[in-house]
């Protein structure tokens, strides 16, 4: 009876595991990757070229990222680094030499096959005036990412060994951005500067077409090295204006889309067809303070104008929640953040007291930078209006002059020894390997104040200086880590810009497109989507 | 006449090399260095400066507009210093665009106004009269983005059966699929110069039906449909077909708010795209084209008088 009882009970347990696991057992064979399709994307301008070294822009990483692969690559939705076409590297003791053991078998789009060889040509491409293919293209970022190469050397066909002229910790990310996608040596070869609009890479789509304004097309490499990609074509049109590319998005004519207006994100997430992928980016928008100028040398000013933004308020109804407040100048998703820092929340009491202090009671008037656009800069002629009524509650009187973006670059990056005339400036900065270096140390190193970096607001702080030359030095992470965290406390203390938000990566797509992942660094990667039919 | 042409053609010259050299003024004028913007936040002053002088920007500015000029007179128009693409084809690919684009409107323009205009002159201050008027006065009022978009919305997306934007659907080609991408932004691009041709219609022609000859024409017994074709519109037409020129030079430059609105790749965006870039040969190319096509309008439109008008001669 009892062993009876037994049995039916387990029968019964059996029974009811079955009929709970079963919904679980079904959608995961639901989720199983299809095969074909095509994904349109709504890109919001022309891209500029494909050819991966040249690129400067994310408009057009995005068209070029899929037909590239880099001696490195970033992990998904992180910026450490996994093999990519280097299987696997070794650094020196001295961190000067980085040893890469190469992918055999992998061919470029053109059937030339990849090795040693066509890393040193990519490289020295970019680096090497003399090279007899260095005027095929502009290097934008060759200064940047290989700018401490000392030598590249061919040890045999499958191993490079790169040399650098002194200690670079964030080197190894930089095998892994863009300038190190590889392109065919042969294809530069025939083509010359053309290279731009007839690309040859490694990766997991190739090259079909380029109709200027009208489609870039690109087809699965179905002889790809790693996994085939799942979908069959990519197209990328450029659709200039917003509300175009919505309706596009809305009608069917592309499936994928950047750049969301605000105002219409509320709409699109409660779209059954649609679906909204988001990620907070590498991105910050601040306000320079310039140090250089009365009163805004007197640190208690400078926190007081902290004090005086409402960046919650600025999140919240300028952004409509396409950004996060930023309480440090580095983003969350760059190892090492902390948010063990100085907070200034909201406090014109607090502002004018400290305002007081310094010797302002009634405030002052100063002298508002800002650009009507630009790369990254968001909504910056709103957002600035909502600072400068912020400051002006608090007696600090701004005059904003607003700028063109292509003449805005050209004057903000001047010595002190100009004189500026702004005392407040807005810019933004997107990461490009996902190093804390890449934020903290060009743009608040006393070493790179312009025409040498993006220090802007001539921020100088000894302490600070040496801790950022000493993180870029030392290899070991854990130490790294240590450093700049304890830079980031003396840089926020020290409020040398008001730090407003990190935009939020936004796409908006057709909600049939299954796997789909956001990058930090902003390039779209399809080899590992699919489109449920 | 053939001679007069040849003058024409000839006096083509000075006028585009005041039109380029102004232009090419006005770029330099104009603050921010392509070069900077070109390699974006991210290189060295080095690099910058690198780039000045391989495009050549670090020479005088005679050297650089001669340097110009010449490679156009052989044919070579430079090479776009943010697309990295020859300038002459894909220029030539955008104005060929823009060309569909201004043909397809001004033909609606001209097929509409005209009669538009006709009928509201010969039957003025009726109902229909005043309906037409007050069409033109509101087509000529509207804003031809606000206009963009709600076609947009009707057509693209409510009804669904035009498509939004561009020049051709994702992987496709064909004339059919052209004709359907041209069908809103030409009527959207339409509107103003409709309005205006029909208003120019219709005070041309009012002021030829008052004439003495018209009355001669009714009294000897003509028919009115008669009095009106022969010797009423073809009178009237003379301004008309002034109008109509001028409207071709100025949608031939790419009504870049249409343009914009619908990212149709004509000349007028490639300009504006080339303007904020600081990208000369473009924006230089793009107004060679647009100066050289508007002064052959303009005399299209001088030897479209002597047809229409035979009381017009040019030359001996």
């Amino acid at each position: 009876m009892f062993a009876k009882r037994t049995s039916f009970t387990i029968l019964m347990l059996v029974l009811c595991i079955a009929l709970v696991g079963m919904p679980m057992v079904t959608p995961a064979y639901a989720q199983e990757p299809k095969e074909g399709g095509t994904i349109i994307v709504g890109l919001q301008a022309e891209p500029v070229t494909l050819d991966a070294p040249q690129v400067t822009d994310y408009n057009t990483i995005r068209a070029a990222y899929n037909l590239y692969d880099g001696l490195l690559r970033f992990k998904d939705e992180s910026t450490e680094v996994e093999p990519g076409l280097a299987e696997s590297w070794e650094i020196s003791e001295d961190g000067l030499e980085y040893t890469l053991y190469l992918r055999k078998g992998v061919k470029f789009h053109d059937g030339t096959d990849f090795n040693a060889e066509a890393v040193k040509f990519n490289l020295e491409r970019q680096i090497d005036s003399n090279h007899p293919y260095h005027d095929t293209g502009e290097f934008a970022y060759a200064e940047f990412t290989w700018g401490a190469v000392k030598q590249v050397d061919v040890v045999d066909d499958y191993t490079v060994k790169i040399t650098l002229k002194y200690v670079l910790a964030p080197f190894i990310s930089h095998l892994a951005m863009h300038p190190a996608f590889m392109v065919s040596p042969e294809a530069i070869k025939k083509y010359g500067r053309d290279i731009s609009i007839h690309p040859v890479g490694t990766g997991p789509y190739r090259f079909v077409s380029w109709t200027p304004g009208v489609e870039i097309v690109l087809e699965k490499n179905p002889d790809y090295w790693g996994k085939p990609a799942y979908v069959d074509r990519l197209i990328f049109r450029p659709i200039i204006e917003d509300q175009a590319r919505l309706t596009e998005l809305l009608a069917g004519g592309i499936n994928f889309m950047v750049n969301i207006p605000p105002d219409d994100l509320g709409r699109l997430r409660n779209d059954p067809n649609l679906k909204v992928v988001e990620q907070t980016g590498m991105h910050t928008w601040w306000v320079y303070l310039n140090t250089m100028k009365t009163p805004f040398k007197d640190v208690r000013v400078r926190q007081a104008l902290n004090y005086a933004v409402n960046k919650q308020a600025i999140v919240e109804n300028v952004l409509k929640g396409t950004g996060v407040l930023a309480i440090n100048p580095l983003p969350p998703v760059v190892w090492s953040y902390t948010e063990d820092v100085q907070r200034y929340d909201y406090n014109p009491e607090k502002a004018k007291q400290l305002l007081a202090e310094a010797g302002y009671p009634d405030g002052f008037s100063c002298i508002f930078w800002t650009p009507e656009s630009g790369s990254g800069m968001q909504q910056p002629v709103l957002m600035s209006t909502a600072i400068q009524a912020d400051l002006k509650a608090v007696g600090v009187d701004c005059q904003i002059k607003t700028f063109e973006w292509g003449a805005y670059l050209e004057q903000i990056m001047v010595p002190p020894e100009a004189n500026p005339e702004w005392d407040l400036m807005a810019l933004s900065w997107i990461g490009d390997n996902g190093d804390p270096d890449n934020h903290l140390y060009i743009l608040l190193s006393g070493d790179q104040w312009p025409l040498n970096g993006f220090n802007c607001g001539y921020y100088k702080n000894d302490q600070v200086d040496e801790l950022l030359r000493q993180g870029r030095a030392t290899l070991d992470r854990a130490k790294r880590t240590e450093i700049y965290q304890q830079a980031q406390k003396l840089i926020v203390a020290d409020a040398p810009w008001i730090v407003i938000d990190h935009e939020t990566q936004i796409v908006v797509m057709d909600k049939r497109i299954q796997n789909f992942k956001l990058h930090p660094t902003g390039p779209f990667r399809f080899a590992d989507v699919w489109i449920e039919q | 006449m053939t001679r007069y042409v040849v003058q024409r053609v000839l006096s083509l010259i000075p006028v585009l090399i005041g039109v380029t050299l102004l232009v090419f003024l006005i770029m330099q004028l104009a603050p921010g260095d392509p070069a900077k913007i070109m390699l974006g936040t991210r290189a060295s002053e080095e690099a910058v400066k690198q780039l000045r002088r391989d495009m050549g920007l670090d020479q005088p500015l005679y050297v650089q507009y001669l340097r110009w000029l010449g490679g156009v007179v052989r044919g070579d128009w430079g090479r776009s210093i943010q697309l990295k693409r020859e300038v002459l084809p894909y220029m030539a690919g955008r104005f060929q665009n823009s060309a569909y684009l201004m043909v397809l409107a001004l033909s609606i323009a001209c097929l509409v106004g005209v009669p538009a205009g006709i009928i509201s002159a010969i039957r003025q201050y009726s109902l229909g009269d005043r309906i037409a008027m007050v069409l033109v006065l509101v087509g000529f009022s509207t804003p031809v983005f606000w206009l963009g978009i709600i076609l947009q919305i009707v057509f693209g997306l409510m009804l669904g059966i035009l498509p939004v934007s561009g020049i051709q659907s994702p992987g496709q080609t064909g004339t059919l699929d052209l004709l359907l991408h041209l069908i809103l932004p030409s009527l959207t691009l339409a509107t103003a110069p409709t309005a205006i041709i029909a208003r120019m219609t219709r005070s041309s022609m009012l002021e030829v039906i008052r004439q003495d000859y018209i009355r001669t024409a009714r009294a000897k017994g003509l028919r009115e449909r008669l009095v009106i074709s022969r010797h009423g519109v073809r009178n009237a037409l003379i301004p008309v077909v002034t109008v109509i020129g001028l409207q071709a030079g100025y949608l031939l430059g790419g009504d870049i708010l249409v343009e914009v609105v619908f990212s149709y790749p004509g000349i007028g965006l490639a300009m504006v795209t080339g303007i904020l870039a600081r990208d000369f040969p473009i924006v230089q190319g793009g107004i060679l084209m647009v100066a050289s096509s508007y002064v052959l309008v303009n005399l299209i439109t001088d030897l479209a008088y002597a047809y229409i008008d035979p009381r017009i001669h040019y030359g001996t």
